[in-house]
């Protein structure tokens, strides 16, 4: 009797074990065989001719798309910063708990998050580009993704604002400072690494979009000159590239560079809140 | 002025400018509903409201046109369903590993590597199914829910984990000092502690998997057709969006926009379980 | 944990030797594949092959069977029928390649040659439109694609609208144009702009690739300065633009490299296409 208990108590923890053994393998192979099936199919075709400068049907360079991929970045990230860090300082600093504004605030931002990437480029076609008229433009999709990205950097911006001692705040109140030169000389600061570990995670987002890029930013393969023009990210180029069945390998080579970025990314964003971690403890 | 003065109108106008940022959101979500809304309503009450949505005949292009969206609310909503069945059992027993089983060195791995997979962009998502899963199970239903529930599955791993490691440690060692084995003590106290997060987990999954476009456009088929078996094709609302969009004239368009409302109408659905999930589990 | 591995490696390759390994069954039911409404190149072959239907009262239907996979692009379209060996489609002649196998119409294959001699029935246009008499690089950058220059350039992968097209004298334009459209021009387009822009640089052209009717739609929005089509225009465009032609190309039929078609008729890839014909053996 205690010996069968036993021998059931024993298959239990082995069927377990390989369910979640199995299931983690499974994980990370259907990882490997994503990454080495684009490393596969695209590092031998980059070719340096990928990275001209300019864009030609017989050269189809990632260039310009990597350089537009960055202005674009660099364009949601100066709309969707400033507006996330500030909301995030009053948030946490400056809004009284309970208040209802917050409750609909935090409502809202949550439901920004949960709204599908496709939705987001419908709308920033009917507003920016039909309604404010700016056509298909990088100013219309930066203006989109930065809507796209807000509720991550205030997210993570109040949970870095939230994790700065309250000792910091007092200290400074009791050197004589008032409330605003507390929180930007002090909190602020204190509070930078984590800013920016999400800012980051935020890039990786806007480097892997395409949903909501085709309907506000259009498909154009050459650097814009100036923000009413239409770009293409990394992304874009990509799905645009392919289309024809004319440049798959291109294609495939650009996923590489895309999935390169993706790593960079993610190592420095992780960098970044270990070292926050290991600061705080 | 004095100084004085100087820094406490400082004082004001900054508080002001954060509220105002933080109303951003609020803002952004009413525009982006009062859009939707005003481009794609007129659309329904035109069609008619029980045509468009129960409607199982979508011919666009046709004189007269047919635009009923009942095919691809059900071909979402069965997607959606099998991206779960894939990509939440694979998905909380990866967690269970990367909590409570897995060697610390072998999690250094692992860790960036589901980082990774969320970083990933869902086109080369949809490049990698269409070349290795469209071979083996054509363009599918069961082509698109794999697709998915591989695609969910760094969501529901991230926020699986960070429930489980929430637990406190205590009922972990209280279960072994009962004895019960490892992974009993894991299976039965731990993880049915975790509980609420990870349905919160699986309930976000079903959100990205219902909002997925342009992998799930690669695969799925997209036949504007009741689904009719798990081997052959289905349209969802996002393919139906996506592949109809550019070409839309007048009262097409805005039954394309409709179709985003009622996207939107099912992410609001799934937002408000979510905020009463969080509500209860704070209780 | 090596067993468990080793059973995964074993359903791998089961599954994988399963789908792989076997003949061309030809009581399998066909697959159908087809491109997206608003694509030029669909709207060419239903109407080629009759899969339209007109009524006398104007109403019009697309018969195209409910069960076709719709492919929203010319490569998803190769990859399905390379993936799949029951699969039938069609791409443009210039995107055809030998991950499938082309099915000749009638006797005929489609080839630059029969495309131009007229033998080969399936084609299409190739067409750009603008609304009102274009100006400037517009019209210049119109004059250049129909000189024999810019018709070189089109012969080389399609076939040329104009063989005895006269020389380009025009440039000395600049300013900037949107050309918005099909994606099947896009890649004639895309070279037709390098040849002018290297005769003419002080000129800026940005292609935006999607599909013909969103190209007409935005040529006729003025959203864009000449919209790109690959299909004749409908009535309703032709009341608002003006098409010119500006190259020629065929629509291949497509099915995978194991099918053992090599012609079908007219009337048969009508009934595959409606779903009259269901499985490859009422064929073969």
């Amino acid at each position: 009797m205690g010996e069968t208990v036993k021998t059931k108590k024993k298959a239990f923890e082995r069927v377990m074990q390989s369910a979640t053994w199995a299931a983690a393998v499974i994980t990370i192979g259907v990882l490997v065989l994503i990454v080495g099936f684009v490393l596969v199919r695209g590092v031998p075709h980059l070719k340096p001719s990928l990275f001209a400068l300019r864009y030609t049907s017989d050269n189809v360079s990632l260039m310009p798309a990597l350089i537009s991929t960055v202005i674009m970045t660099a364009a949601a990230l100066i709309i969707a910063v400033p507006l996330g860090v500030f909301a995030a300082i009053y948030l946490a600093e400056y809004a009284r708990r309970g208040n209802r504004v917050v409750a609909v605030i935090r409502m809202t931002t949550e439901t920004l998050s949960g709204i599908p990437s496709i939705v987001y480029g419908l709308f920033g076609g009917l507003f920016f580009v039909v309604a404010l008229g700016w056509g298909y433009s990088v100013l219309a999709g930066a203006f989109t993704l930065s809507i796209m990205i807000l509720p991550l950097v205030m997210r993570s911006s109040e949970e870095a604002l939230n994790a700065v001692p309250d000792m910091y705040r007092e200290g400074a109140f009791g050197l004589g400072a008032g409330k605003l030169r507390t929180v930007f000389r002090i909190v602020l600061p204190a509070a930078m690494r984590g800013i920016l570990a999400g800012v980051i995670l935020a890039v990786g987002r806007i480097v892997g979009e395409t949903a909501a890029l085709i309907y506000t930013a259009g498909t154009v393969a050459q650097v814009p000159s100036n923000p009413l023009q239409s770009a293409r990210t990394l992304s874009v180029h990509m799905y645009s590239l392919s289309s024809e069945g004319l440049h798959t390998d291109e294609g495939y080579a650009t996923a590489v560079v895309l999935l390169v970025l993706v790593v960079v990314i993610n190592a420095v964003s992780a960098r970044i809140a270990k070292r926050l971690g290991g600061g705080d403890k | 002025m004095s100084k004085q003065n100087i820094i406490k109108l400082r004082e004001k106008l900054m508080s002001a400018v954060f509220l105002v940022a933080a109303l951003a959101s609020i803002l952004a979500v009413g525009l982006i509903c009062f859009f939707l809304l005003v481009n794609g309503l007129p659309a329904m009450g035109e069609i008619g409201v029980f045509k468009f949505l129960l409607g199982r005949e979508w011919s666009p292009t046709d004189i007269p046109p047919v635009f009923g969206i009942l095919p691809m609310i059900v071909g979402s909503l069965y997607v959606t369903a099998g991206a779960i069945i894939i990509g939440v059992p694979i998905g909380v027993l990866t967690a269970v590993f990367l909590a409570r089983v897995c060697p610390k060195r072998l999690y250094k791995l692992l860790k960036p590597g589901v980082d990774l997979m969320a970083g990933i962009p869902s086109v080369v998502y949809g490049f990698f199914a269409m070349a290795v899963i469209v071979p083996l199970t054509g363009s599918s239903m069961l082509t698109a829910s794999i697709l998915l529930g591989v695609m969910i599955l760094p969501t529901i791993i991230g926020l699986a984990e960070s429930a489980l490691r929430a637990v406190p440690e205590q009922y972990y060692e209280g279960a072994l000092a009962l004895g019960a084995g490892h992974y009993r003590s894991v299976f039965f106290i731990v993880l049915p502690a975790a509980k609420s997060g990870i349905l919160t987990a699986a309930v976000l999954g079903i959100g990205r998997a219902i909002g997925e476009t342009m992998a799930v456009v690669m695969v799925a088929g997209n036949q504007a057709r009741m689904p009719v078996s798990l081997l052959k094709g289905v349209r969802t609302m996002t393919a139906n969006i996506v592949i109809e969009m550019g070409y839309a004239g007048e009262l097409h368009r805005q039954a394309l926009i409709a179709t985003g409302v009622v996207l939107l109408l099912f992410i609001l659905i799934i937002n408000l379980s979510l905020s009463a999930l969080k509500n209860r589990s704070k209780q | 944990m090596k067993k468990i591995i080793a059973v995964l490696l074993a359903v791998c390759a089961t599954v994988l030797t399963g789908c792989g390994g076997a003949g061309f069954d030809a009581d399998r039911a066909i697959s159908v594949v087809s491109r997206e409404d608003g694509s030029g190149t669909r709207g060419a072959f239903i109407e080629l092959f009759g899969i339209e239907y007109k009524g006398a009262d104007g109403t019009r239907r697309d018969m195209t069977t409910k069960e076709t996979i719709t492919a929203m692009r010319t490569d998803i379209m190769l990859t399905n029928i390379t993936g799949d060996r029951y699969a039938i489609g069609y791409v443009s002649l210039g995107s055809m390649n030998a991950s499938v196998k082309a099915v000749a119409v009638d006797g005929v294959q489609a080839t630059p040659e029969t495309v131009k001699n007229g033998t080969y029935v399936v084609t299409r246009p190739f067409l750009i439109a603008t609304k009102g008499a274009p100006s400037g690089v517009a019209a210049d950058f119109i004059a250049f694609i129909l000189s024999a220059e810019g018709q070189t350039i089109a012969a080389d992968t399609y076939i040329a609208a104009d063989d005895n097209a006269a020389p380009y004298t025009g440039g000395g334009t600049s300013g900037r144009i949107v050309i918005v459209g099909s994606s099947s021009v896009t890649p004639l387009m895309e070279k037709l702009r390098e040849g002018y822009i290297a005769v003419n640089p002080s000129a800026v052209i940005e292609i935006q690739q999607s599909d013909s009717s969103s190209g007409m739609a935005a040529a006729i929005n003025g959203t864009c300065d000449i919209g790109m089509s690959s299909r004749e225009l409908k009535d309703g465009e032709l009341a608002q633009l003006t098409p010119i032609r500006i190259a020629l190309d065929g629509i291949v039929l497509a099915v995978n490299n194991a099918n053992p078609i090599e012609n079908l008729t007219r009337e048969q890839v009508r009934a595959i296409f409606t779903g009259e014909t269901v499985t490859w053996s009422d064929i073969i």
